[in-house]
């Protein structure tokens, strides 16, 4: 053997020696993981989204960061967590583009959700075909139980609007049979999709319970002035007002119905009811007023997490700002108990798990969340879970509710 | 009984709407500037009330003390640097009015972005005053009320003002025609200049009453802005009486066309009302034609 043979097959065999494979040497750690999220920072949605959604995710960046980041098994060690965010400007067309730009041109490793059902599926169908798993928080719709069968990727953790209507049906027909109330109430919603189909769901749920709506209307988003409506609604004495209401119209119905003297035995308002600005306005009226959705509010790392998010954003947080931050801790542990960045076994990991996070242990079932928070309420100053009435630490019906 | 007190709360509510167009009235009906960053001292007004609510336990009306003379001056300077340079190049009143409106455009872009980055984008929302006054029977929220009271009283007070005084007369003459009234030594900068500060000062005092009642957040500018330039453009822009009794006819229209035939048709019978407006009288109800 001459020396060029000798040195070529010696040094072969000398890197086939040294190498190792399986611990994927040859690829070294990311710098970081990418997540990307366009979002509405301006535009009518602004509010709701920086309120929900994006306030929790710099706030759960920096807790990841500052614990040193998401521990990946497969380079065993922590990799911290970088955001790229867009402005969506809140307008469809613009989320989905500024997704696939993420997805395609920034390359991110996840996707974060964007806020308001139509932007979420919106971008449901882009992040199912690139398969990133995304968990979408704000969306709520009676037609997402049929569309997350074509989306495998998209998880729907809110309760949907005939789930989140039942339990005010069967509340209402356990007091009429009690004696508490003659079962006759009345419902206004907003003219949006949200408002309607929640309308609708209570309006069968009412049906189906022997419940009379004795009035049922329905107003524009934007309106100033919602007193005709409150008056028209107190002529029918009802023992229950349910409103299904965005920000500002949950604000103002509130207030215009504590001046007008209002005080319907039950009470009811939904998106923008657990907000901080609804307790501003109130005060100690609040307590007693339902609201949709709800959360445990002794759960593990809640307390925690309050005094964290106090000292971000030098103000309070609510119900679902804590369900946004549990549903990227849920994305979090799916990572890490995968312990690499394959989108496919994460997702497998979200479908299948048990997470514990600060909004409870969730679990999914055919993308949904098994047994979602439907009914809140304001109790002692603060929102806490009524219903279903089996999940930790749910209270009892505070009934009726206080005089303004 | 009911429908009396339907029609009350409409006025109220129309009180609410000119308020929120005098300030803009006199930025466009008299310094001739179509400002659409105005919505944003409205807003800056509103914060301001929140804030001193919030963190120094006030009544929220002092807060007036301080963001009217701010946004004044702020105005002032608008003015005085910024649409004093287009006026100065442009060839004439269309290139002015288009340079005016992209410039305000941005300006409201760069106020928006500068309120949503420091104070965050969430609602804010506070009480005052939200108790029942009963009027002949009928009950009306008493900061809706007050709101009322200062849309009539400023638009009286700028009514006599404009047509009573030689300052009003120089002013009214400005808004006619430029040229003419410089002519007969008007100092028509100096005075457009403080009548667009005028108006961003009315702009923070909306700011505040209104806040007092409907829950904001920084993004609110420009919906406001809106609805001034609407009741404007239906009063006869640079008509003070005439935004008094456009914001009042938009009222009714909304509350009691609403209440006679659907909730749900409230914001249309506004817009439809405002349509025909502009249909059979384009120049706005009280203009001069």
């Amino acid at each position: 053997m001459d020396r060029r043979t000798f040195l070529k097959t010696g040094g072969a065999a000398a890197i086939g020696v040294t190498a190792r494979p399986g611990r994927a040497r040859g690829q070294a750690a990311p710098s970081a993981i990418r997540i990307g999220y366009a979002i509405s920072l301006s535009g009518p949605f602004a509010p709701g989204a920086q309120s929900t959604s994006w306030s929790q995710y710099k706030l759960w960046a920096k807790d990841v960061n500052d614990a040193g980041g998401i521990h990946l098994k497969k380079y065993e060690r922590k990799i911290p967590v970088e955001l790229i965010e867009y402005d969506d400007r809140s307008q469809p067309d613009e989320v989905i583009r500024l997704v696939e730009r993420l997805i395609l041109q920034d390359k991110v490793d996840f996707i974060l959700p964007p806020w308001g059902t139509h932007m979420n599926l919106a971008i449901a169908p882009v992040i199912n075909k690139y398969e990133y798993p995304v968990i979408f928080f704000t969306a709520t719709a009676l037609r997402i139980r049929e569309l997350a069968k074509r989306w495998p990727y998209a998880f729907f953790p809110l309760a949907q609007p005939d789930d989140s209507a039942a339990p005010l049906g069967t509340m209402l027909a356990s007091l009429k049979s009690q004696g508490k109330i003659k079962g006759r109430v009345a419902a206004v919603h907003v003219a949006e999709q949200t408002g309607v189909e929640l309308h609708s769901s209570f309006v069968e749920a009412c049906k189906k319970n022997g419940i009379e709506v004795a009035y049922s209307k329905s107003y524009p988003l934007g309106v100033s002035d919602l007193s005709p409506v409150i008056r028209e609604a107190m002529q029918t004495q009802p023992d229950g007002f349910f409103a299904f209401s965005y920000p500002t119209d949950t604000f103002m119905l509130a207030e215009q119905s504590s001046i007008l003297g209002f005080n319907p035995a039950i009470y009811y308002s939904a998106v923008g009811t657990p907000f901080p600005a609804f307790k501003a306005k109130l005060g100690d009226k609040v307590n007693g007023v339902l609201l949709w959705g709800g959360l445990d509010h002794k759960a593990a790392g809640l307390a925690e997490y309050r005094q964290r998010h106090r000292a971000m954003y030098n103000r309070e947080t609510e119900s679902g700002a804590v369900g946004m931050y549990a549903t990227v801790q849920v994305l979090q542990q799916a990572i890490e108990r995968v312990g690499e960045i394959d989108r496919k076994k994460i997702r497998t990991e979200i479908a299948t798990g048990s997470f514990p996070t600060i909004f409870g242990t969730l679990k999914f079932k055919d993308q949904l969340l098994i047994d979602p928070w439907t009914v809140g309420q304001w109790q002692n100053g603060e929102v806490v879970g009524v219903y279903p009435a089996q999940k930790p630490n749910a209270q009892a019906l505070l009934f009726p509710k206080p005089k303004w | 009984m009911f429908l009396f007190e339907v029609i009350l709360n409409a006025l109220v509510l129309g009180g609410m709407y000119a308020l929120v167009a005098l300030g803009l009235n006199l930025q466009f009906g008299v310094a001739r500037m179509m400002n659409l960053s105005y919505g944003e001292f409205f807003m800056a007004g509103a914060f301001a009330a929140f804030w001193t609510v919030m963190l120094w336990k006030l009544d929220p009306l002092l807060a007036m003390l301080a963001s009217v003379p701010v946004s004044f001056v702020a105005n002032w300077l608008i003015y005085r640097f910024l649409l004093l340079r287009l006026i100065r190049r442009s060839p004439d009143q269309d290139a002015l009015d288009a340079d005016v409106i992209l410039v305000t455009f941005g300006l409201l872009f760069v106020f928006q972005g500068l309120a949503i980055v420091n104070w965050g984008g969430e609602y804010r929302g506070y009480t005052f005053l939200a108790v029942p006054v009963k009027i002949l029977g009928a009950e009306v929220a008493l900061n809706r009320l007050l709101a009322f009271l200062a849309a009539c009283g400023l638009a009286a007070v700028l009514f006599v003002i404009l047509g009573l005084t030689r300052t009003g007369a120089a002013l009214r003459a400005m808004a006619i025609d430029p040229v003419a009234a410089r002519l007969v030594g008007v100092d028509v900068l100096k005075l457009s200049a403080i009548a667009f500060a005028a108006g961003g000062a009315l702009a923070a005092i909306a700011g505040t009453l209104v806040s007092t009642f409907i829950s904001f957040s920084a993004s609110i500018g420009v919906v406001y802005t809106l609805k001034a330039l609407i009741v404007i453009i239906m009063g006869g822009v640079g008509r003070m009486m005439g935004c008094l009794a456009a914001g009042l006819l938009l009222g009714l229209a909304e509350s009691l066309g609403g209440y006679l035939t659907d909730p749900g048709l409230t914001l249309a019978i506004n817009f439809a009302l405002f349509l025909i407006v502009l249909l059979v009288r384009p120049t706005g109800l009280f203009s001069r034609g």
